[in-house]
């Protein structure tokens, strides 16, 4: 009996090792991925955003065939869109752009936050909104800064303050933590204990970076020579974790 | 009657030469850009592939523990990084013309050129095409900037998938916009 008892305790182990490998090597069919601040594509409830050079288009994508349901018009120069609750920010090079995207399927213009022809990812913190702005080939006029905007009242934005930056793409903010790509600058971290007053902490000038992904404490940056992986657990620096190097 | 017509025709004439679309005056090294072409059936090739080499990567997405590397017009790079210390690559998706990409339970939404494709990626390494929407993005047939000169579409080259940038004095930039 006992034998029995045993071998059947073996068999359940072996069949849950076997489902825990198969649900390893498998993309979960629920949830949503998490892109980064340079991204076209963004999604809602059942919905995906995505923004092209002058307009907005949204798709039902509830069923397997997704339909575009709408394209709405916004002027040249679109270049990200960012979720952050139930709104969508979306960077173009003459400002922000913020929606209520409480009714997914039907997003509305609350306001548009104007600056100098500049290129600008946004990414969003409570009542802060973190704008870089970079010169560029498509943005003659371009200045290099960090643009921290009050969005408390989004109807309403109001800029707070304005940090000039070397050459700023994409950034990503995660509580205490804000990352900035600095181009072929390099990659600089800060300290926003205080959500207006970044304390630049390290400035990584050997990576090249483009866009960034926060994930559990790691941040995962993108650039023309490969994409790094640091922990960031550690408030005082980045600890290097891997290298996937250009071929 | 005649002096009102010739009073027009002078104003006319006068608007012609302030025409708004005429290019400013570039110096002969300033920056342009061409377009990049593909064959029209070449464009719509999408499959899996085994890991190819990281050349020019572009954005990155994030879905449970698996990494996604696009690789600038391509496709996308699958990686398993459940280990953020060793990523492993397990497969390359080939998506001509892709940028971006955002993923909904196991399906992949992605751009290829301007249709919207849906991949369904539940085993990463045995991803399969299982919806297109056809012509829902812009055409590439403009830079992606304005105020440039660039070198003139010529469909018998193919469709545009992109483009590149170009010193002015390496090739006839002779559109503008």
């Amino acid at each position: 009996m006992k034998k029995t008892q045993l071998l059947y305790c073996i068999w359940g182990l072996i069949c849950l090792q076997s489902c825990q490998q198969t649900a390893n090597d498998s993309v979960s069919p629920f949830g949503n991925g998490t892109g980064g601040s340079m991204a076209r594509f963004t999604l809602g409830d059942g919905y995906l955003y995505t923004v092209g050079n002058s307009n907005m288009s949204i798709f039902d994508i509830k069923n397997t065939s997704p339909q575009k349901i709408k394209t709405i018009n916004l002027g040249f120069g679109l270049e990200t869109i960012y979720p952050y609750k139930d709104m969508l920010f979306i960077g173009s090079n003459t400002g922000m752009k913020i929606f209520n995207s409480q009714d997914p399927a039907n997003p509305v213009l609350l306001s548009t936050y104007t600056h100098i022809l500049s290129c600008d990812p946004v990414v969003v913190q409570d009542n802060y909104a973190y704008v870089t702005l970079r010169s560029g080939t498509g943005c003659q006029r371009g200045v290099n800064s960090l643009d921290i905007v009050n969005i408390s009242n989004p109807s309403s934005p109001i800029l707070v303050k304005s940090i000039p930056m070397k050459n700023p793409h994409g950034l990503a903010v995660d509580g205490k933590n804000l990352f900035i790509c600095e181009g072929s600058f390099g990659l600089k971290s800060f300290d926003l204990s205080d959500p207006v007053n970044p304390v630049e902490k390290e400035f990584l000038t050997d990576v090249v970076s483009y866009d960034v992904i926060l994930n559990q404490q790691k941040l995962i940056v993108t650039g023309q020579n490969g994409i790094y992986q640091y922990d960031y657990s550690d408030p005082k620096t980045l600890k290097l974790l891997s290298k996937i190097p250009i071929e | 009657m005649t002096k009102l017509l010739s009073y027009l025709s002078l104003v006319l004439l006068l608007s012609s030469c302030f025409h708004l679309d005429s290019p400013p005056e570039f110096p002969k090294t300033s920056e342009g850009y061409r377009p990049i072409y593909a064959n029209a059936d070449e464009i719509e090739k999408v499959l899996i592939t085994t890991p190819q080499p990281l050349k020019s990567p572009g954005k990155i997405y994030i879905k449970d523990q698996f990494l996604f590397v696009n690789e600038l017009g391509k496709g996308v790079h699958i990686f398993d990084n459940k280990d953020p210390k060793s990523p492993k690559k397990i497969a390359f998706l080939q998506i001509p013309s892709n940028v971006d990409i955002a993923i909904r339970g196991d399906i992949l939404y992605a751009d290829n050129l301007k249709d919207l494709i849906s991949i369904n990626i539940s085993k990463p390494s045995e991803a399969k095409l299982v919806h297109r929407l056809k012509d829902v993005f812009e055409s590439q047939n403009y830079p992606p900037t304005t105020n440039v000169r660039f070198e003139c579409v010529d469909s018998n080259k193919g469709v545009v998938i992109g483009w590149e940038k170009v010193l002015q004095v390496d090739y006839t930039l002779n559109c503008y916009r």
